[in-house]
């Protein structure tokens, strides 16, 4: 309904149909096609989505035990060294963002058309905002290695929880939602 | 191939249970939501006994093996949503899982994982933990650590194929 008003205007009719054309462009190229397993490999596109569930596993793992630790849980354990976990949580989140990445250009239509993507991408972007917030404010100072974190920060530490949360969701879902599939 | 009867016989038995039905007849979401509930499992295993494992392998000395074993119990509670979840998956759809190449591999690397940790709690682990903050760990630990992580990551890589592999 919101789609068909939308599209009753010109400018965003031409719009539709410019990524549309995109769509089938990028859809057609030679590392789609690989990525779906049509050309080449035709393990390509289970392997990516391998890798980006490790990915997923281990940058949600460090986060969720960064959080716990934020709220007072395992408090022997001091943040300026925890902070020694975190490039593991990069390393993952450049697997994830590679991987991902290649799953988009797969199947760009799918994801962009859908509005849960964008979901996902919004929970992921404020979550890892946050991890960077304690990585630099709670994790870096020794203060923190046995003193008591801001109450500020322990509400963060719940939020950022809820948005992996979000974020997994709405990745799971994205099998589930999706209006269009291709354009090709 | 030919299907092993006791096996086609236990995957219709499975499929009969009531529990299977139930979950099935929630309707359209309750699959991708177990499935959800299955990935945050997964994250809090790996954010407990895999980051543990990897403190034991060499990572973040300093952090005492005592402390940071106090995030353990939420890989239990994420392994414990998994046993529920994936219960659900295989009562619902057991054809497709005990026929399934990439969910006996998955059953496999649990195995071998479970093995591994009733070792190292049996073995290791009272020693371990009373080593200092920076200790290094004795080869047989860091061995046990190194399978547990491995197995884990069998655990999610044959998980994550089984939809490939499906009979």
């Amino acid at each position: 309904m919101l789609g068909t008003g939308i599209c009753a205007l010109p400018e965003a009719r031409q719009y539709g149909e410019m990524m549309e054309a995109f769509f089938i462009w990028l859809e057609s190229g030679s590392l789609s096609t690989w990525v779906r397993g049509e050309t080449g490999w035709h393990m390509a596109f289970p392997v990516i989505i391998v890798f980006h569930a490790l990915g997923m596993g281990f940058l949600v793992g460090v986060a969720l035990a960064i959080n716990a630790r934020v709220l007072g849980i395992a408090q022997g354990i001091p943040v300026t060294i925890m902070r020694r976990f975190l490039p593991v949580a990069l390393l993952a989140l450049v697997v994830n963002a590679v991987s991902g990445v290649l799953l988009l250009i797969g199947y760009p239509t799918k994801a962009l058309t859908n509005p849960v993507f964008y979901i996902k991408l919004g929970c992921i972007g404020l979550a890892l905002w946050n991890l960077k917030w304690f990585d630099t404010h709670i994790l870096a100072n020794t203060v923190y290695d046995t003193g008591a974190i801001p109450k500020q920060a322990k509400k963060l530490a719940i939020a950022s929880t809820a948005l992996w949360g979000a974020a997994i969701i709405a990745g799971r879902l994205l099998a589930y939602t999706y209006v269009k599939l291709m354009s090709i | 191939m030919e299907r092993n009867p006791t096996l086609q016989a236990l995957s219709d038995w499975l499929e009969s249970t009531w529990l299977g039905n139930a979950f099935i007849d929630q309707g359209y979401w309750s699959w991708p939501m177990a499935e959800s509930l299955h990935f945050m499992g997964l994250c809090l295993l790996v954010g407990s006994v895999g980051l543990v494992d990897l403190r034991m392998l060499g990572m973040a000395r300093g952090i005492p093996l005592s402390a940071i074993h106090r995030l353990i119990p939420f890989g239990v509670a994420g392994f414990l949503l998994n046993i529920m979840t994936g219960s659900l998956f295989v009562l619902g759809d057991a054809d497709q899982y005990i026929f399934n190449d990439a969910f006996r591999f998955k059953l496999l690397f649990l195995a071998i994982a479970g093995i591994n940790m009733l070792f190292f709690y049996s073995t290791a682990f009272r020693d371990a933990k009373m080593l200092g903050p920076e200790a290094h760990m004795p080869l047989k630990v860091k061995l046990m650590a190194g399978i547990s992580l491995a197995c884990w990551i069998g655990v999610i890589t044959a998980g994550r194929l089984i939809t490939f592999y499906r009979p």
